[in-house]
């Protein structure tokens, strides 16, 4: 892929594949919580007998959806966090004040978070499939 | 750096892991299955824990002793990627997975049985639904059979309450508004302590109850006899608390079915006499501790909706607590 | 004369002239300090007294619990005791303290004489001065807040079940929230703009990237509390239902907006003090620190991932399991950063040699309570494990090992490693392994058990307990540790107080370290740095040999106050070029007025004094008007001044330029946090109910209609729109341009914040009948009361064009109220989208 974002790493570049992960975790909230209060049968203020539960249906579908799309995101800014850093862990520690290490430095550390929030991602997905219903 | 640390955690350890885990009230003494499972887990999650922490104790005492020959900052970068983000993560997703498959167990549909618990300050409304439809109101005592889930129907009247039985499974809030559900299933019979988890005012530590699980034959008898209204005889002694009772205006709070008292501010006191525990489980059931109830309500419950009544005289409240005492 | 001694004498006069222009007043006019210097210490001597009274509560609670049915405290006492512990420890003690510790050695770290708002930090630590004695003595009245630190309605909105205490929990933090956010601005602002020059992105000192990162989250988290404290305030003064389900509120509500700001606050708390290690391990382990970026990635990972756990908090409120799910696997998540952290700390003690200190003793406890904290969290975030733990004593040691691990012993590490740089004098090392002994085992003998007695069963907020079901005697040592504990935190107090006096001054950089905290002589002198330095590296007292020398010789950056200003340097922020020469104010006795009259309005109205509040609150904003009038954007006698080394730099910048204009801009965003909070709000009742909008009696839907939104909507955009006009006609030079847009914006703003409020007046909308109209009216209040300051701000442009203080040349106050303006209209908009718009889909 060849998408070529920002060429000069800063401070959004890195806090974009966290960003990523922010909005993810959020949609992933709210597409269940408004799955379940609005179709999954679960009455807040009625008792309810609670033989049958709504099943996540599409919820599974949309949290996969949307972790693709975060996945997806998260490479990309990894991708140009490779490029910014442009060098191998034998260049560490990138701590000469040049602006080639802030930017190598940037992108280390936008790499990392990447792989943090790709991680992180994949966690947040897991309860849509191990759970099966909204009870 | 960090000597006399793993010794000392070591030693401490282990005899509080015999000794602290029976008692009436305690989540690693499960008479459920819920309690079981969660118990589990909890020992499962101690011992990795526990291994987990003596290695990294081991290598910060090691790195910290400063005898070692320095490592070079490539080796030392690895062991951050291996040792503090690889293994954490793996480890941590084993156990999500290992938890969150857990929840639909926990979480699975009652059998029949439903009791409606509804928290007040400072004591639990009662009601029984039986699976053919008989229902009967109770407070501060639950009573379930063994062997099969009871679905509790979870709400509250003022604030928000929380219902805990440690030794039966997970707590779930009463709150306002809204009704929650919590399924447990006993798996040993007993008597066993349940509280209030969640702050809720002045005598929040005053309110518990007593749970007692019986053989499915037993439980019947009981919800048997619960369902039938107080045994009013004519007895001349406990007679006169029964006059009185109506007379100096329990019954405009109370309910004692059988008789005129149809109050529903307080707690329905019909079968008190048979129960295990007074005033929300803080007092051993005794005719005198109702006595003393009736008199020193505040002192005893702080915050409580009932003013003390020690305005009566002696041999009123006592006359009171020996009627109530009486119904069985 | 030679050269030499000319240039002796040189150096003498300007050590003078700094001298002169830094110096902090005697007598009673040292309350008008605003130099950081003082300001930190102060703040931090505050903060710790409040540490100290919390944990007399603490022990009065140990005593009370020490023994079955106790009757030291009665249980009303008791539950404000509880209560006032909890909420001083976290707001007046854990936030403000990592503030305090900040304000007090991130300038010294930055090379900088201070930071660029001196008297925002002045007037932060009066709010919190008095918000905190206000909050705290409340309970020798015996009318503190008693439902617990944080404060479920309906126990605490229901007048019958709390007293004022409520009212002075929800009024007294607001007042201090407002001072935490003005805070993490202006160390935000720090941070980016006043590094010396050549200290990039990626070699600024690790602490600078934990302030950073803490900042920001200060301004993401407190806002949607102060959103809370809104409608919960709304609701016990007013009876707006915001939480009251007969009238279609929802409790729950407030647990979730509680909690956006609790659970990030706990990360709010530990990650300045991991910090302060971050600082301490390299200088002892003789090295720089392996994984620089790694503990980037930690503290940017856990600044994020700790805003996806609020949740967990409320495991056992019903919430469906598929929400408990991903706030469990957030939970799991954010272990994984905190262990990065740990292990890159152990890394740099390999890749060294370590040096032993009482420092580093204190950070060894701290990792062994601190990793065995975290070991439990791990365990309660797992749900099933939470309904068990949630709401006893597991969670109480949970709580107390983490806080205590991670925050207090590595502060305790940190005061030990510090002390020297603010007093002069180093602590006593054998009086220290003694308080790190006491507290160490005290802290273990006293919370380890506690995690058995929760598990058995021992719910937490109990005032006593019955005896024979297994909690006596584990509660009776926990009592024997908690003061065991206490004892080592009076020996250290003494030592604090009494012993390092007695001791001689610490020799320069007394513990070899890297970092430029460490750069000036001990005592440091009131100007803090004698010239600033250029930077070329992460420790530069270890890289750049010459570097003290050409410091106190004065031949680098600002070596003298030829004009009797303070001045300091602001640079750019990835690469700190220098920009500009600040001139930042000095003494002042207006924030410690502001703080009065601001604060005397919060607790006027705790009270029920509505209008002599108000008043006072006017009274307030015009002080602060004042303040800003003859402290802000002062108009300079030159363009540029040298600044050494052949540098010459602006003396006045506006736009993007300024650290105003970046004030604004963060601050804008903690705004719109609050915003958001209040919109969550509105939806959360959506999804509540099953018909939201609540119909009317003839079955359509509640709504303010469209007409007067439309209304407002055209007029909001009309003000925003002359408000660009007016920065373009200034900018071109006209005055009367100027002054045309800027009325004629003020004007169409308050038509529009009319509009506004009209809309919902007209078309019937009670606040008290619903929890509906109540949120319909206060998002539409909150936005018409941004454009209601918008207005001010417009009429203070006003006058500082009419008096000279603002042209073309000199337009700091237009660029800052533009950018202010443009948050406002997007307030604006999305809440007339939201309450015009909304009813139509439903």
């Amino acid at each position: 892929m060849v998408l070529r974002l920002r060429e000069r790493a800063d401070l959004w570049t890195l806090l974009m594949p966290p960003t990523v992960w922010a909005l993810h975790f959020l949609y992933c909230y709210v597409v269940a919580a408004i799955h379940c209060a609005k179709l999954g049968g679960i009455s807040l203020t009625e008792p309810n007998a609670g033989q049958s539960f709504a099943p996540l249906g599409e919820v599974r579908l949309l949290v996969a959806a949307g972790t693709l799309v975060a996945w997806a995101l998260i490479v990309i800014g990894a991708r140009q966090a490779w490029r910014h850093w442009g060098s191998s862990l034998e260049d560490l520690p990138h701590d000469a004040a040049t602006p080639e290490d802030r930017q190598s430095f940037l992108g280390f550390a936008t790499l990392l978070l990447s792989g943090l929030s790709f991680v992180s991602v994949l966690f947040i997905a897991l309860p849509a499939f191990l759970i099966q219903d909204c009870r | 750096m960090v000597k006399q640390e793993n010794p000392a955690y070591g030693a401490w350890l282990l005899p509080w892991a015999l000794a602290a885990c029976d008692g009436p009230q305690s989540a690693l003494d499960p008479a459920g299955h819920e309690a079981g499972l969660v118990a589990h887990l909890f020992w499962v999650m101690l011992v990795a824990s526990g291994v987990i922490w003596l290695l990294v104790m081991g290598i910060a005492f090691y790195a910290a002793r400063g005898r070692h020959t320095p490592w070079q900052p490539r080796r030392a970068g690895r062991f951050i990627l291996v040792c503090g983000a690889i293994v954490p993560t793996l480890a941590l997703a084993a156990l999500l997975v290992f938890g969150l498959r857990l929840m639909p167990g926990l979480r699975a549909a009652g059998e029949g049985l439903r009791v409606a618990v509804q928290g007040e300050q400072f004591w639990w409304r009662v009601r029984y639904e039986l699976p053919d439809g008989r229902a009967f109101a109770t407070a501060n005592e639950i009573r379930l059979p063994v062997g099969s889930r009871t679905e509790f129907l979870l709400t509250a009247q003022d604030v928000i309450h929380s219902f805990w039985v440690p030794n039966l499974g997970g707590k779930m809030d009463l709150i306002p508004g809204t009704t929650n559900r919590l399924v447990l299933e006993p798996t040993r019979t007993g008597t066993f302590r349940g509280v209030c988890a969640e702050f809720c005012g002045a005598s929040h530590a005053r309110m518990a109850f007593s749970v007692t699980v019986m053989e499915p034959s037993e439980f019947e008898a009981w919800a048997a006899a619960q369902i039938r209204p107080a045994a009013v005889g004519p007895v001349t002694g406990p007679g006169e608390g029964a006059a009185l009772f109506l007379a100096r205006g329990c019954a405009a709070c109370h309910t004692v079915r059988g008789t005129g008292a149809a109050g529903r501010i307080g707690p329905d006191l019909t079968h008190l006499g048979g129960r295990e525990t007074l005033a929300a489980g803080i007092l051993p059931n005794t005719v005198a501790n109702i006595d003393r109830f009736i008199r020193e309500t505040r002192e005893i419950k702080p915050g409580a909706r009932m003013p003390s009544f020690g305005m009566l005289p002696e041999h009123e409240s006592a006359a009171i607590a020996a009627w109530l005492g009486s119904l069985r | 004369m030679s050269t030499d001694e000319q240039d002796k004498a040189l150096r003498r006069e300007q050590e003078e002239r700094l001298s002169r222009v830094w110096h902090t007043p005697p007598g009673w006019r040292y309350w008008s300090a605003v130099n950081n210097s003082e300001v930190g210490r102060w703040y931090t001597a505050t903060a710790f007294a409040f540490f100290l009274f919390a944990g007399v509560l603490g022990l009065l609670m140990r005593a009370q619990l020490s023994v079955p049915e106790n009757t030291l405290l009665p249980a009303g006492l008791y539950n404000q005791v509880f209560t006032l512990h909890g909420t001083a420890m976290m707001f007046l003690f854990a936030v403000p303290i990592f503030e305090a510790v900040a304000i007090l050695i991130l300038p010294t770290m930055l090379a900088a004489r201070d930071l660029p708002f001196p008297r925002l930090s002045a007037f932060g630590y009066w709010c919190f001065l008095i918000g905190g004695v206000f909050v705290c003595g409340s309970i020798f009245f015996n009318a503190a807040p008693d439902g617990g630190w944080f404060m479920y309605p309906p126990l605490t909105t229901d007048p019958k079940l709390s007293g004022i205490g409520a009212d002075i929990w929800l009024l007294g933090l607001s007042f201090i929230e407002v001072a935490s956010i003005a805070a993490a601005v202006e160390l935000i602002v720090g941070v980016l703009k006043c590094r010396p020059p050549g200290m990039r992105i990626n070699t600024m000192p690790l602490y600078c990237w934990y302030v950073l990162i803490v900042g920001g989250m200060i301004l993401f988290a407190f806002p949607p509390l102060i959103a809370g404290d809104i409608l919960f305030e709304l609701e016990r003064l007013a009876g707006w239902p915001f939480f009251d389900p007969a009238r279609g509120g929802d409790p729950l509500l407030w647990q979730h907006l509680f909690w956006i700001f609790g659970h990030p606050e706990v990360y709010i708390v530990f990650l300045p003090s991991i910090a302060l290690l971050a600082m301490m391990v390299p200088t002892f382990a003789r090295r720089p620190i392996v994984g620089y970026s790694w503990i980037v990635l930690a503290a940017v990972g856990t600044g994020f991932l700790s805003f996806g756990l609020w949740v967990h908090h409320m495991f056992t409120t019903g919430l469906p399991a598929i929400s408990l799910g991903f706030f469990s696997a957030a939970s799991e998540a954010v272990a994984i950063p905190t262990g990065v952290q740990i292990f890159v700390f152990v890394a740099t003690m390999l890749a060294g040699r370590v040096v032993f200190s009482t420092p580093m003793l204190f950070a060894a406890g701290s990792l062994g309570i601190f990793v065995f904290g975290g070991l439990t969290g791990v365990m309660v975030a797992i749900a099933p494990f939470d309904w068990q733990a949630h709401d006893t004593y597991f969670v109480v040691a949970h709580l107390h090992y983490v806080l205590i691990g991670g925050m207090l012993m590595p502060l305790l590490a940190g005061a030990y490693y510090y002390v020297p740089l603010v007093m002069g004098r180093k602590l006593s090392d054998r009086l220290g392994r003694w308080v790190f002994w006491l507290m160490f085992c005290g802290f273990n003998i006293g919370f380890m058990p506690m995690h058995f007695t929760g598990l058995r069963g021992m719910p937490r907020r109990v005032f006593t307990y019955p005896g024979g079901i297994g909690w006596d005697w584990l509660n009776l040592i926990s009592t024997v540790g908690a003061f065991i504990f206490a004892s080592g935190l009076v020996l250290f107090t003494w030592d604090v107080l009494v012993g390092l006096r007695r001791r001689p001054y610490a020799p320069r950089n007394p513990w070899n370290a890297g970092t430029l905290e460490w750069l000036g002589p001990l005592p440091a002198p009131e100007y803090g740095v004698r010239s600033v330095p250029a930077i070329a590296s992460r420790y530069p007292l270890w890289d750049q040999p010459d570097l003290m020398r050409d410091v106190d010789e004065g031949r680098c950056y600002l070596p003298d106050a030829e004009e009797g200003q303070r001045e300091t340097m602001v640079t750019s922020v990835l690469d700190s070029h220098p920009v500009q020469c600040l001139r930042v104010p000095g003494n002042s006795f207006l924030p410690m007025i502001c703080a009065v009259l601001v604060g005397a309005s919060f607790i006027g109205t705790a009270f029920h004094f509505y209008w002599s509040s108000l008043v006072v609150g006017i009274a307030g904003m015009f002080a602060i008007m004042a303040w800003l009038w003859q402290g802000t954007a002062v108009i300079p006698e030159k363009d540029e001044k040298p600044v050494g080394l052949g540098l010459s730099l602006p003396l006045y910048v506006s736009g993007t330029k300024s650290v105003g204009w970046w004030a604004m801009f963060i601050t804008l965003f903690g705004d719109m946090t609050a915003f958001a909070s209040l919109v969550f709000s509105y939806f959360y009742f959506w999804t509540i109910h099953e018909v939201f909008p609540p119909r009317w009696p003839d079955g359509t839907p509640q709504g303010p209609g469209l007409l007067w939104p439309a209304l407002a909507f055209c007029l909001l955009a009309g003000a925003w729109g002359a408000m660009l006009w007016a920065r373009a006609r200034n900018a071109a030079g006209s005055a009367t341009g100027l002054r045309l847009g800027l009325a004629g914006a003020a004007l169409l703003a308050l038509g529009s914040a009319s509009a506004m409020l009209w809309a919902p007046w007209q078309a019937g909308l009670t606040p008290t009948e619903h929890a509906y109209p109540a949120s319909v009216w206060v998002l539409l209040g909150w936005a018409a009361a941004h454009l209601a300051l918008g207005v001010v701000m417009q009429g203070y442009c006003l006058a500082r064009s009419l008096g000279g203080k603002l042209t073309a040349r000199w337009d700091i106050d237009i660029h800052n109220v533009v950018l202010y303006w443009h948050f406002a209209a997007v307030t604006g908009v999305v809440t007339l989208a939201v309450v015009a718009l909304f009813p139509l889909l439903a």
